[in-house]
């Protein structure tokens, strides 16, 4: 029993037995390095392969076999005639004179050639590595060096690169490193030496090449090379930056898990007193929540998933599951769109109230912010503090605080026309109908102090508990009699609306955290000025 | 050996003529030719004639066709160019001469 393989000669299929298909191949290869040299190689291997293919079915047919056997390769090899027998004068034409020396000189001699079997880039010092018979890594070694030592050595790698022919045909390969031609070399690798074949057509005049079509071989072979990087290197570039993508996108989306289930009510429920949180009202909360986590959620599982892709050549998820993810994730992103424009409309009506307040006339007032908290009676319940402790003063530095919500006042200070010191304070909001509005504006909670000449003011208002965030302001006006003397504390003034109350911090007073004013029939003048109208001048 | 030299020398010089003249006979298959060379004893193998069969037929002298085959893919059947007779007939010449010197020298003028 033997095996036998298919081959596919001359365009005809035969069978054969292994041995036999053993010596037929290392025959062809001696008659394809034969010819190798010569103009029209593969033209008559083509014709010998025929013929032998025609003699080869002759005999099954007379034979009446199936399987060729190596006593019918015999048979053809003997009638064919072995390469010594050939007549070798034949193709010693003077079309080809440098490649018939080279051939009888048996490639005693090494050429420097390319080698673009062990090449990194162009295969420059494998080939030169060949040639002084070194290790290729010692060349490069020494051509990183060059490289390091200003640079010289890509211009260096780029001209013998251009310089430099390839190795392409097996007996070029043999040429560079210097092995003899025996039909052994030859039958190392029968791919390789089938391939040399072919191309050796349009490689017979390589050694006339003039330099620009190197040069031209040299732009080819660059981009070809940067393919094989983008191809190769790059690719792991590619893959590390996914692998980086995976990591950090596995993390986020956790987050965003934990995120989602934090919101949903398994943390703090006072998160929703924070702005931006406290626009949300109660209702809608889980659905926009919902839709905000879909809207993140997916697109980055998605770059997930084709970072996946590119990293590991898989497809992590189906066409089926993608598309849904796609239906799921417009959904999300057309629910957060409808609840955003919902949430829009809650802000259409505008509505205000006043309360006026008259305090005792007095020559001066004293304008101070007190940055503290003020607990009204139903927050001190709520954050579970204890009333009875009537000395304690509990006080909570809004500085340090959470950011609630852009809930700043403002004060305006105004002449007073009817010689009454007044204080209005206006509450606005917004909302979806004007009672709605007015409701927002009516669940402000605002504090101020009157302290004997004192006004001490809270910086912010808060927002009754359950009261969601509609752009409510609240604006004070504080009305003064022509001659009243104000002073303004240093904290109180980035709060006062209609006065650069900067200004007046003047050199008499400083180092002192106030400044003192005066209202007179043209509004609020600062007294420093009134008093130095000349020097101010200079100092301006 | 400086014998074998100098016969594959003549030989190789009256090959190429031989496979003109036996191609002016008529169209005809590379093996046909082979058998007619062997018959005349004067090819070893195969393997030779197939570099000669190309040249001659790149140096304008043949011309081949493909023809059916009863088995196997088709043949090359060779046929002389225009050239390719001028040549023969050229050469023919030339064989004439060279017979006459052979003879002449061999025998002397007078015989």
């Amino acid at each position: 029993m033997e095996k036998t393989i298919i081959i596919n000669i001359g365009n005809t299929i035969i069978h054969i037995e292994e041995s036999a298909y053993e010596l037929l191949k290392a025959y062809l290869i001696e008659v394809k390095q034969h010819f190798a040299n010569h103009a029209d190689d593969l033209e008559i291997v083509t014709d010998i392969e025929n013929r032998i293919a025609e003699l080869l079915t002759e005999q099954l047919e007379e034979q009446k076999k199936q399987v060729v056997d190596s006593s019918n390769v015999n048979l053809v090899i003997g009638q064919m005639g072995r390469v010594q027998d050939f007549d070798s004068t034949e193709e010693q034409e003077e079309e080809e004179p440098i490649i018939n020396t080279t051939y009888q000189h048996q490639y005693a001699e090494k050429k420097l050639y390319r080698d673009m079997d062990e090449r990194v880039i162009a295969g420059v010092c494998a080939g030169i590595a060949h040639y002084v018979n070194t290790e290729a890594k010692w060349i490069r070694l020494a051509m990183l060096l060059i490289i390091f030592l200003g640079g010289a050595g890509i211009l260096v790698y780029a001209i013998l690169w251009v310089i430099m022919p390839k190795a392409k045909s097996r007996i070029e390969k043999m040429e560079m490193k210097g092995e003899p031609a025996n039909l052994q070399g030859f039958q190392k690798n029968l791919d390789e030496e089938l391939q040399a074949v072919k191309e050796r057509l349009s490689e017979v005049n390589k050694h006339a090449q003039p330099l620009f079509t190197r040069f031209g071989i040299f732009i080819g072979e660059f981009f070809e090379w940067l393919g094989h990087f983008i191809g190769g290197t790059g690719k792991v570039i590619f893959k590390i930056i996914a692998g980086v993508i995976i990591i950090f996108g596995v993390l986020f989306l956790l987050s965003l898990i934990i995120g989602f289930a934090a919101f949903q009510g398994f943390w703090d429920e006072s998160i929703y007193e924070y702005f931006p949180f406290s626009i949300v009202s109660d209702s809608n909360r889980g659905i926009i929540l919902l839709s905000a986590f879909v809207v993140f959620f997916i697109p980055i599982l998605a770059l997930v998933l084709f970072s996946i892709r590119v990293a590991f050549n898989k497809q992590a998820i189906n066409k089926t599951l993608s598309f849904a993810l796609l239906i799921i994730w417009l959904a999300g992103v057309a629910t957060a769109g409808y609840q955003a424009a919902k949430i829009s409309t809650e802000f259409k009506q505008h509505a205000e109230l006043t309360q006026t307040t008259d305090l005792k006339i007095l020559p001066s007032y004293v304008i101070d912010i007190d940055k503290s908290k003020y607990f009204s009676k139903e927050d001190s319940v709520a954050y579970h503090i204890n009333s009875n402790q009537k000395n304690q003063i509990v006080v909570e530095d809004f500085e340090n605080g959470p950011f609630v919500s852009p809930n700043n006042i403002r004060i305006n200070i105004n002449k007073s026309e009817t010689g009454i010191t007044r204080l209005t304070q206006k509450f606005e909001s917004q909302g979806k109908t004007f009672p709605s509005a007015l409701q927002n504006a009516q669940n402000i909670s605002y504090a101020y102090e009157v302290k004997e000449s004192s006004l001490i003011f809270s910086p912010r208002f808060q927002l009754r508990k359950g009261t969601i965030w509609r752009n409510q302001e609240v604006w004070l006006n504080l009305e003064v009699p022509v001659g009243t003397k104000l002073i303004l504390k240093q904290d109180a003034y980035r709060y006062i609306n209609n006065y650069w109350s900067w200004s007046c911090d003047n050199n008499e007073h400083d180092g002192n955290d106030y400044s003192v004013w005066i209202m007179t029939d043209e509004g609020l003048k600062c007294q420093y000025e009134l008093n130095h109208p000349t020097e101010n001048k200079e100092n301006q | 050996m400086i014998a074998e030299n100098t016969q594959t020398q003549m030989r190789k010089g009256i090959l190429e003529y031989c496979v003109l003249s036996i191609i002016s006979r008529g169209e005809i298959y590379a093996s046909d030719i082979i058998a007619e060379l062997r018959s005349a004893k004067l090819l070893v193998v195969e393997g030779t004639l197939y570099p000669l069969l190309t040249r001659l037929k790149n140096n304008g002298l043949l011309s081949y066709n493909w023809v059916e085959s009863t088995s196997g893919p088709p043949r090359k059947y060779y046929t002389l160019t225009e050239l390719g007779k001028e040549i023969l007939s050229q050469l023919d010449q030339t064989w004439q001469e060279l017979a006459y010197a052979v003879g002449i020298s061999q025998k002397g003028a007078n015989s």
